[in-house]
């Protein structure tokens, strides 16, 4: 097997298991972008404890890469700090724009979407629930 | 014509039923039938001349004792859904307005979905089953795909396929059709449900330019509201 075909199998089971699909019942912050290339479109919703992100919640209504990349935000992102995911953000470029590998720990299965590292124009679908998970951090700090 | 019956009409209109206003020619007597509901309280005779008047879409006068009746089709407005902000969609969004027909284009993708594109025809940035679910489908709406995205696409055809649509079209070649039907197998649609799908699009004129293409799913789509029994299937 190619490790290609390993990371889009990775790809898809992120997709399926949908960690964090759903609302919160009561958020501190939430927020809805799109991508008006694509039609992509996540709702983000918070809640904090201090700086800590205590429960995270999204809809995705999109392709497989935005629903598979905001399965992995909801799983590695509880417990962490919005900076933490803003860190995670900047790996996830970088593992994007130039290859390399994510740090070990909480954000390594951000390695899953190397294989869309050579395709630009779909960056954005993988970008879009860290940007609505960092703008629901924001309002939710007010 | 009684006042309720006037005001019961009006609301029938407003929630876009359709209705056929029945009047007794000798008495001016007038009452309601509801062509396509249960037929309680309706003879059988009078119920299948008001459904096929309402079909037809045509008002007529039946006979019956004395002078008979005069049965007077009020129909929803014919509403075609547009899937895709695309350069197909501009045209035919101007044509469907120019055949009398309400019109609405839906595109979640913003970029495409803009005024400047589109001028005065409607327009919203949602996902096409969400669309459907607000403004609902009936047997007087057609739904026409062309984003050539199955994110978008396969929606809209599924909420097309599970309301009674008198027109379901999908933008496509025949492979994509071929791999279209299958995804949409493997969602529970029946091959008769799917037989419904008219893909590729539009009558085969030859069709080469957009407003060309528009002519030929204009015509197709008229051709299943008017003449229902003779428009071959898709497929078929």
């Amino acid at each position: 097997m190619t490790a290609d075909a390993l990371y889009q199998e990775a790809i898809v089971r992120l997709a399926r298991e949908a960690r964090g699909a759903g609302r919160l019942e009561a958020p501190d912050g939430s927020a809805t972008l799109d991508n008006p290339l694509c039609g992509d479109r996540v709702t983000v919703e918070v809640r904090l404890r201090g700086s800590r992100i205590e429960a995270l919640a999204h809809q995705v209504r999109g392709c497989i890469l935005c629903e598979a990349a905001a399965s992995l935000l909801c799983r590695a992102a509880m417990g962490g700090t919005g900076g933490d995911a803003r860190e995670a953000r900047r790996s996830l470029t970088e593992l994007l724009c130039s290859g390399a590998r994510p740090p070990a720990g909480a954000w390594e299965d951000l390695a899953a979407f190397a294989p869309v590292g050579s395709v630009p124009s779909r960056h954005g679908c993988v970008l879009l629930p860290f940007d609505a998970l960092g703008e629901a951090v924001a309002r939710a700090k007010g | 014509m009684r006042r309720e019956v006037l005001e019961q009409l009006r609301r029938d209109v407003e929630a876009k039923r359709a209705v056929v206003l029945v009047t007794d020619l000798d008495t001016a007597e007038a009452r309601l039938v509801y062509p396509f509901g249960d037929g309680a309280g309706v003879p059988p005779a009078l119920l299948a001349a008001a459904r096929e008047a309402a079909e037809r879409d045509q008002s007529r006068k039946v006979e019956g004792a004395g002078a008979g009746l005069f049965l007077r089709v009020f129909n929803p407005p014919v509403r075609v859904l547009i899937v895709g902000a695309v350069h197909i969609a501009q045209s035919l969004a101007r044509m469907v307005q120019l055949a009398g027909y309400d019109v609405l284009v839906v595109d979640p993708r913003r970029s495409f979905a803009t005024g400047e594109r589109f001028g005065d025809v409607p327009l919203t940035a949602e996902w096409p089953d969400e669309v459907v679910a607000r403004v609902g489908l009936d047997r007087r709406s057609a739904v026409v795909t062309m984003t050539h995205d199955p994110k978008i696409d396969d929606p809209a055809l599924a909420a097309a396929l599970r309301s009674e649509a008198f027109y379901v079209g999908a933008l496509g070649s025949k492979k994509t059709q071929e791999a279209r039907r299958e995804r949409l197998r493997k969602a529970g649609f029946s091959d008769a449900d799917l037989s419904r799908i008219h893909g590729p699009v539009g009558l085969p004129i030859g069709s080469v330019s957009t407003g060309e293409i528009a002519v030929s799913i204009l015509s197709q789509l008229v051709e299943c509201l008017r003449r229902p029994r003779a428009s071959p299937r898709a497929g078929a």
